[in-house]
């Protein structure tokens, strides 16, 4: 049974079709949602939980209807908003326990996992004070701390480091990784930034003008790709390219002394360095090239613009 | 004015906003080019922004942009473009109307404002169709966009961006950056303020660290990071042998440490002469007892950076 | 010695029942406007007019103290209207404490926009509203049927003649006349609150509601001399229903009286209209069109 099923999902919103016959099922631990803005990564999330309804075709969720099974639904998902979320005028603890209660938690039980939940986010003394004094972080934490208070099948997390940090977003990151280790908990992450996707996620859902553009595993394709280099040099580059093309390589030179290529099996890193050092040149860097994500996202858009950085193959 | 300037000149600011610090002396030359403004929340990133775009003025000390002074405002507001980092828009408008009614501050006709808008609207990808909508209705995306246009359909010389990536999806992250990039070269000061420092790594030409009200470091990344020397570089090797890798290592003095990958194919090095390790790596790996699959200098970007002159905790380490 | 691992853990324990999810939001909403010294403050004074008719029932019942105190003033007499006068006094300071607390529960909600993350929850906009309505409903029998209930009690109490008996149908019509005008003032309130944005600015508005209609029906009745322009009239609509839920004698000349049937529609359109705004602010989401 996949985590989200989707049928010919169908889904109108003030007169305009925004979700146009999505089918697909999804059964990775981690599910990434990515799309450009207006795809309608939102309306299905809102869809999931039950917030609209669709106009025809089903939406499954842990196996419950979005329509019919609703508050079951509810039940069993936790729920972290992209935009600020909460009750200002009460403070930390109190919010978390509320949220709790509302999941069904009895109240004794539901302020003892509030506590718990706080103290994995790592919201510490803060807790005690009005959510409306809290600064960005805290702010995102506490979202995240009340969507695992109640101990959620499945935790859905709409841009979860908006706004963060860089040392917020790590510990954000590190946060999410624990939750999916621990395997109790589903999670479905939408986000924009296709790093913190590959970080996270083994399976990916891309959607593009309401429609499904791929479904696609994560790890399946990485270890797919693992002949695409990119490598950083010293020195004359202009002749390591022309004799690793002689070698039955595809290369592509870039500004800065990076250059990608492919490797035909049968060549080795080795023979990039004997190349290198015939040339006169040095190797700075070499790396697999772990963008396989923005392949795969740059592939189901069928984007014509190509990648930030001009090639010249 | 000095037909020449091309900097923005921060001498010995403080702002304080009564007792609460917003920056503590801070002494800043930038040049043309792409700058990115890296720092916590709360580090005074955004009172940097607004002292240079003259929306507030300092407590003390003096600020020159471009031979301007904030204080004479309508040649300093000609040439300085701001896009902020809040939600915020007038009620009612459509997209297209917003950045109109903005040129028209600036006393052009009508029609100038109209051409303006076009080109300005064309330049950040927002659909005509699009643009005529009520910015109510607008996505997250669309309303970056609508600020972005805003700040420089004026042709500023100065552009202002804070966070300005915040809720694009990837493609328009890719063609805002390709935009940055392009007014950069043409001579514009660029300042961005961002959390994606790998993004920053991509397109800055020089970062400016601040925590706390206070300027860490500034310059261009690579310098910065050979100023930090009681770090030495970082470099992950990964291979068949680290062991052997790590020991042939060492046996040339410049080699400070090595640490094992946990996963046992792997191993960082840290060494005091970048350019020597370099030499000596190339021609292990042309020798072949060790096969080397990837290299990748471990702390020569923003992050690293971050984390060493930063800290985890957002304190100055 | 070991080392305890704090790691997430799911929850195994038992879930209290759906249906009792709007209490859960009635007894937060509770806590919080009663948490404001205010309300505290109008519960105190909305009060204190049965105490000055306690007293009086009390001297109406002892003939020796009446005769002490009052010394040859008009007979007391504690009937139907002695008990709509004072189910009206105790109504009106019921309007005051409902504007001051159904902002309060409501605003705080919608400030941050936390209505995603609560109906996330198992609980639907019906239970949301249920719960807040529960929470109205019981602030305001704090200061309607539960005083003037008390103060019939005390009556039957203190009565040298059987009372009780006798009046029974006026305890029922207090209890129901307390009770149209809770589930309209909860709705009323609750509506505007969902609406208007700033507390302050709600709690005036609810006054508004309740009275600026009043004055566009005098005008209407003015200009199209009829006397239907008194339906909007709430103040008057409301006390002819309680004259007639007590038992108690008509009050207007019977040229302007109004039929039940007309007063009730109105009602009901009113309770509808608030549906309708509650329905359209109280969302998950927001849908902008064009």
């Amino acid at each position: 049974m996949g985590v989200i099923q989707l049928d010919r999902l169908e889904v109108r919103l003030g007169g305009r079709t925004v979700l146009a016959g999505l089918t697909g099922e999804l059964r990775g631990h981690a599910i990434g949602l990515l799309g450009p803005n207006g795809a309608g990564k939102s309306t299905l999330i809102n869809t999931l939980l039950g917030f609209h309804e669709p106009a025809s075709g089903v939406a499954r969720v842990l196996g419950l209807d979005a329509r019919l099974d609703r508050m079951r639904i509810r039940q069993n998902v936790g729920y972290m908003p992209e935009n600020d979320s909460f009750i200002g005028n009460m403070n930390g603890v109190r919010f978390v326990r509320y949220m709790a209660e509302l999941a069904g938690l009895p109240s004794a039980e539901a302020l003892e996992r509030a506590h718990e939940a706080l103290f994995y986010v790592g919201l510490g003394e803060v807790r005690y004070r009005k959510i409306n004094t809290y600064s960005l972080g805290m702010k995102q934490l506490i979202k995240l701390a009340q969507g695992l208070a109640h101990g959620p099948k499945l935790l859905i997390l709409d841009e979860p480091t908006n706004g963060l940090d860089p040392n917020a977003r790590q510990r954000m990151i590190q946060l999410i990784k624990d939750i999916r280790k621990q395997g109790g908990t589903k999670l479905l992450i939408s986000s924009h930034l296709l790093r913190d996707i590959d970080e996270t996620c083994d399976e990916v859902l891309i959607l593009n003008k309401g429609r499904i553009a791929a479904i696609s595993n994560i790890e399946e394709e990485r270890r797919s790709h693992l002949n695409f280099i990119e490598l950083e040099m010293e020195g004359s580059t202009e002749g390591f390219t022309q004799k690793m093309r002689s070698l039955g390589c595809e290369c592509a030179s870039f500004a800065g002394g990076r250059i990608k290529l492919v490797m035909p099996d049968a060549l080795a890193p080795r023979d990039l360095y004997i190349a290198a050092a015939e040339q006169g040149a040095q190797i700075r860097r070499i790396q697999l090239r772990r963008d396989s994500l923005e392949d795969i996202f740059l592939r189901a858009m069928d984007y014509e613009g190509g990648r930030v950085d001009h090639v010249r193959v | 004015m000095n037909p020449v300037n091309d900097t923005i000149r921060f001498e010995n600011v403080s702002k304080f906003y009564g007792e609460v610090l917003g920056v503590n002396r801070v002494t800043l030359s930038l040049s043309p080019g792409i700058t990115t403004l890296v720092g916590p929340n709360g580090s005074g990133k955004t009172t940097l922004m607004n002292l240079m775009t003259g929306l507030v003025q300092p407590s003390r000390g003096t600020i020159s942009v471009l031979g301007l002074s904030p204080s004479n405002a309508t040649e300093f507001f000609c040439n300085v473009g701001y896009c902020a980092q809040f939600d915020s828009f007038p009620r009612g408008l459509s997209g297209f109307q917003f950045v109109l009614d903005s040129l028209m501050l600036f006393g052009m006709s009508e029609e100038d404002a109209y051409h303006l808008t076009t080109e300005s609207l064309e330049r950040v990808q927002l659909s005509d169709e699009a643009a005529h909508r009520k910015i109510a209705g607008y996505s997250k995306g669309m309303r970056q966009k609508i600020r972005l246009a805003q700040a420089v359909a004026h042709h500023p010389r100065v552009l202002v961006l804070d966070e300005p990536l915040n809720g694009l999806d990837p493609m328009a992250r890719a063609e805002s950056l390709a935009l940055f990039q392009e007014l950069g070269r043409q001579g514009m000061h660029v300042i961005i303020s961002s959390h994606i420092l790998d993004e920053v790594d991509r397109i800055s030409d020089r970062v400016v660290l601040i925590t706390g009200g206070y300027l860490i470091a500034q310059g261009n990344i690579h310098d910065v990071r050979q100023e930090v020397r009681d770090k030495p570089m970082q470099v992950l090797i990964r291979c068949d042998r680290p062991d052997l890798l790590a020991s042939k290592m060492f046996a040339v003095n410049h080699c400070v440490e090595a640490r094992l990958h946990a996963d046992g194919n792997g191993v960082f090095l840290r060494t005091g002469d970048i350019d020597e390790f370099y030499r000596l790596l190339n021609e292990i790996a042309v020798e072949g007892l060790v096969k080397i699959e990837a290299v990748a200098p471990a702390d020569d970007n923003a992050n690293a950076i971050y984390q060493y002159l930063i800290g985890s905790d957002g304190g100055v380490s | 010695m070991s080392v305890f691992d704090h790691d997430y853990r799911p929850y195994e324990g038992r879930l209290t029942p759906l249906g009792s999810r709007p209490l859960v939001l009635a007894r937060y909403a509770l806590n919080e406007a009663w948490s404001s010294k205010i309300t505290i403050g109008l519960f105190v004074l909305a009060l204190l007019p049965s105490l000055v008719e306690l007293v009086i029932i009390y001297l109406a019942d002892n003939p020796i103290a009446r005769a002490l105190v009052m010394r040859g003033s008009p007979a007391l007499t504690i009937n139907e209207s002695f008990f709509l006068h004072v189910l009206e006094t105790q109504c009106w300071f019921a309007l005051v404490l409902a504007s001051w607390i159904a902002p309060r529960l409501v605003a705080f909600d919608l400030s941050d926009n936390a209505l995603p993350i609560l109906l996330s929850h198992p609980i639907s906009r019906f239970g949301y509203l249920s719960g807040k309505f529960i929470a109205l409903a019981v602030s305001l029998s704090y200061v309607t049927w539960i005083p003037c209930l008390m103060l019939f009690v005390y009556q039957c109490y203190a009565s040298p003649e059987p009372w009780a008996m006798g009046h029974l149908s006026l305890a029922a019509g207090i209890f129901a006349g307390a009770a149209v005008w809770i589930v309209l003032l909860s709705m009323v309130g609750l509506a505007v609150s969902s609406w208007v944005k700033w507390r302050v600015i709600a709690t005036g508005a609810i006054f508004a509601v309740v009275f600026v209609p009043a004055g566009v029906g005098g005008i209407a009745s003015a200009i199209l001399r009829t006397r239907w322009g008194l339906l909007l009239n709430l103040p008057v609509v409301m006390t002819e229903l309680w004259q007639r839920m007590l038992g108690a004698p008509a009050l207007m000349n019977s040229r302007l009286e109004l039929p039940t049937l007309a007063m009730v529609s109105v009602l009901i359109i009113a309770c509808l209209l608030c549906v309708a705004v509650l329905n359209a602010r109280i969302r998950a989401r927001e849908v902008v069109r064009g």
